[in-house]
């Protein structure tokens, strides 16, 4: 469909319409009136000067659809070809050769062709010249835009000119610059501009390998069609006819197409050789293009090394990829393959294909597979496998994995496709490094977040205060490290006299031993409530943890059941520390260390026989302390531990001050003791004080 | 991350695991497959020596447990030797004596080990 735009048309219809009327009144008597002709053709030159906007908006192809442009063009230039074929001119002609310049219409029939066809080739020339433009106006460069500009002054002025050949106006400036010689410079002139323009093909660039045959095919016809459109037309010249302006307008624009057509298709048959490998060299930009995007948004290790693949086959127009990738143990494996079959896929990659791939860190190619050291092991492998390409994967000097890709024919691969490959690897290992940081990351993160959540689920199981039992104060606090630890303290009230405590830690760190602890909680508190005194306690407890827990994995505890009616009070060592107590009667610290072994580490009698009751009276003054290892091992910055001699010294300076406040010393001790040094165990302390 | 290295050295009937520096959860795997290899190696009699072991975790210590029922029921035991006292004090503290056999030197433990195969070929 034709579009002229925005351009209206109506003023230079209008004037158009004013030359069809003096001429209908020319024809009805007034032949010779020269002035009036030369109004007439002033306002078709006016109207043609006022259509010339056309060929700057014209939109055939400007929007880079030049293969639909190309299409109306053929389509426009075969259609009026075939249209002059069979409309029979001349007639036409042979008249204005008898009547001279002058022309006779004869009749209103052969008027209102004339007129038809004149509108017609001039609309036609407009709309191919924007076409032109349009084409011309591709890859524009500095001067184009001058250089066409030139042209179509040059062009319309020439057009004009041949005003002056109406009736027997020559012009005659002297004897060397007739009428005649402006009129050879000119058109001397206005065919090197129209040349000169013909050099601007750019936009056959644009066209991929098949699109310029067609353009071949379709040119060997329609070369030759123009160039006989355009003799057939000069000879005949209907629009000349009408109006010399016209008809010389229309002539330039005919001979115009047809230089540049033939520019063109010269351009295009020298560009035809290397129209595959230009093809190549696009379709690998592209595919590079297309890999840099689907992999530097991909974290998941898997779908990269697939897109790798695919578009490695894809790029190469290989028969079958694979990919292997070395795991941070050193295991090369392959992560992705295309057109592999199950059992080459289960085979894996054999050895000595991998070492020739990832031999010195360069890419390879094969071409001729049979007559190299490959031949064995691939063929055992992979029978079909002509030509291959290795290319390791390296980041920093060292091998992160290897792309394959393989044909199965011989001499399948060029230089380029090696070139191409190359760069590809450079982008997937950035990608593969890229996807392995966030896989560690997440794993950090989730580790993390399993730490907090064994964190929160350690200080949920502990006591949310502290049991009130005449006679008695009790205290305990439990620091916990930047890991998650495994220490544990309780009280099960077994009846209104009667407290059992416990104080422990579960071997290990994390969230294991946060999930051992409450597993432990839970059978404490079942136990506490049936067992009167601490061993049998803790021979049931022991059984029950040694059945459910791993071999490696132990449980260190102290269990007592205190008596405040009777005021007495029993407790076991179960493997944990020792037991400070400190009394009114003696001076120093006593050391408490009943027999005993952890839980878990033996099924039966061999604890049994380990473990020793200890039974005491609870006098006024008697202090209890009860830690975990984390206090003895306490280190500050110089690796020194705190150790039991110093916790005991510091149990001796501040034993009779209440719990709450032994406590804190102790733990403010321990702070200072450590400094700047991290801690890695949990603190506890339990601290009983008889009143 | 703290320094741990394990040595071994193979005996005409025990096997000596010299254990060097700090063991603790990140260090307890080497130890792990030590034990592993020499149980793969039919090498079950193994005497570990822990002269210059300057700290155990609980993870070290479950190392020996998770692997003390595998080694005995082949006939073959784990005992220690040349603790030093703030080592021995970690097993002493959690019984460990009653389950393994701990000898001061070297020679006494690989004695024992003698004994133990003359005790069971008699049976």
């Amino acid at each position: 469909m034709k579009r002229f735009g925005n351009i209206s048309l109506i003023l230079p219809l209008v004037l158009f319409l004013c030359g069809v009327v003096i001429d209908l009144n020319l024809l009805g008597g007034l032949f010779d009136n020269a002035p009036l002709r030369y109004l007439r053709e002033g306002l078709i030159t006016l109207a043609l000067i006022l259509s010339l906007p056309i060929i700057y908006s014209q939109r055939w192809a400007s929007d880079r659809n030049i293969v639909r442009g190309l299409r109306s063009l053929f389509a426009l230039i075969l259609g009026t070809f075939l249209l002059l074929l069979f409309s029979d001119l001349e007639p036409f002609a042979a008249e204005s050769i008898s009547t001279g310049h002058n022309v006779l219409y004869g009749s209103m029939v052969t008027y209102l062709i004339l007129t038809a066809w004149t509108l017609f080739s001039t609309l036609f020339v407009l709309v191919i010249l924007g076409t032109l433009r349009n084409l011309i106006f591709i890859k524009q460069k500095k001067n184009t835009a001058l250089h066409f500009l030139l042209l179509m002054l040059v062009l319309v002025f020439y057009a004009i000119l041949s005003v002056f050949t109406i009736g027997d106006l020559t012009v005659r400036f002297s004897y060397k610059l007739s009428g005649e010689n402006i009129g050879y410079i000119l058109l001397f002139l206005v065919i090197n501009l129209m040349v000169l323009n013909s050099f601007r093909v750019g936009w056959l660039n644009f066209l991929n390998r098949r699109q310029k045959l067609t353009l071949f095919w379709g040119g060997l016809v329609l070369v030759p069609v123009e160039w006989l459109l355009y003799m057939k037309y000069h000879t005949s010249n209907p629009a000349a006819l009408f109006s010399p302006v016209l008809g010389r307008f229309v002539d330039l624009g005919f001979l115009f197409l047809s230089i540049y057509i033939t520019m063109a298709f010269i351009a295009l048959i020298s560009r035809l050789p290397t129209a595959t490998l230009l093809d190549r060299q696009y379709k690998q930009l592209s595919s590079l293009h297309s890999l840099s995007r689907a992999i530097s948004s991909e974290f998941d290790l898997t779908r990269l090394a697939e897109t790798t693949v695919d578009l490695a086959l894809q790029v190469t127009e290989s028969d079958s990829s694979w990919l292997t990738l070395i795991s941070a143990k050193g295991e090369d494996r392959l992560a992705a393959a295309r057109n592999l079959s199950p059992d080459e896929l289960a085979t894996g990659v054999p050895q000595p294909i991998a070492a020739w791939g990832l031999a010195q860190l360069q890419p390879k190619l094969i071409n001729q597979v049979g007559k190299s050291t490959l031949n064995v092991p691939l063929s055992v492998w992979k029978r079909d496998v002509q030509s291959v390409i290795a290319v390791p994967l390296k980041s920093a000097e060292e091998a992160v994995g290897c792309l394959y890709v393989a044909k199965h024919i011989e001499y399948g691969f060029e230089q380029d496709d090696l070139d191409m490959l190359r760069a590809f690897s450079e982008q997937v290992v950035i990608a593969i490094r890229n996807a392995r940081l966030v896989e560690s990351s997440l794993v950090r993160e989730r580790l993390e977040e399993e730490l907090r959540i064994a964190h929160n689920a350690q200080m949920k199981l502990l006591p949310k205060k502290m049991p009130q039992l005449p006679g008695l104060e009790i205290e305990a606090v439990c620091i916990t490290a930047n890991e998650v630890g495994g220490d544990y303290y309780d009280f099960f009230p077994i009846d209104a006299n009667r407290l059992g405590l416990v104080i422990g830690d579960v071997s290990g760190k994390g969230a294991s031993a946060a999930f051992i602890m409450a597993e432990l909680k839970g059978i404490m508190e079942a136990l506490a409530p049936k067992n009167d005194s601490p061993k049998s306690l803790l021979l049931a407890a022991n059984e029950t943890l040694y059945r459910n827990i791993d071999r490696n994995i132990f449980v260190s505890l102290i269990y007592g059941i205190i008596d405040a009616r009777d005021r007495l009070f029993r407790f076991c060592r179960a493997g944990q520390c020792p037991i400070l107590l400190a009394t009114c009667e003696a001076a120093e610290v006593q050391v408490l260390r009943p027999s005993g072994m952890g839980l878990g580490l033996d099924g039966g009698s061999a604890f049994a026989g380990a473990i020793e009751e200890i039974q005491r009276p609870i006098r006024p003054g008697d202090t209890y302390l009860f830690y975990t290892d984390g206090a003895e091992e306490a280190r500050n910055p110089r690796g020194e531990e705190f150790t039991e001699i110093r916790l005991v010294a510091l149990f001796q300076r501040h034993h009779q001050k209440g719990p709450h406040e032994i406590i804190d010393r102790l733990v403010a001790e321990i702070n200072a003791f450590a400094g700047s040094a991290r801690s890695h165990d949990d603190l506890t302390f339990l601290v009983v004080k008889a009143v | 991350m703290e320094n741990f290295k394990v040595v071994r050295q193979d005996g005409v009937d025990l096997t000596t695991l010299k254990i060097i520096g700090f063991l603790d959860a990140h260090t307890a795997p080497m130890l792990e497959e030590a034990i592993q290899k020499l149980i793969d190696d039919q090498k079950v009699n193994i005497l570990v020596d822990f002269k210059e072991l300057n700290y155990i975790s609980s993870a070290g210590l479950g190392v020996f447990m998770g692997f003390i029922e595998e080694v005995r029921s082949r006939n073959g035991d784990i005992k220690m030797c040349s603790m030093s006292p703030k080592i021995y004090r970690v097993f002493d503290l959690l019984g460990f004596p009653t389950i393994y056999q701990i000898f001061d030197k070297q020679d006494e433990a690989a004695a024992m080990f003698l004994k133990d195969s003359a005790a069971a070929s008699d049976e």
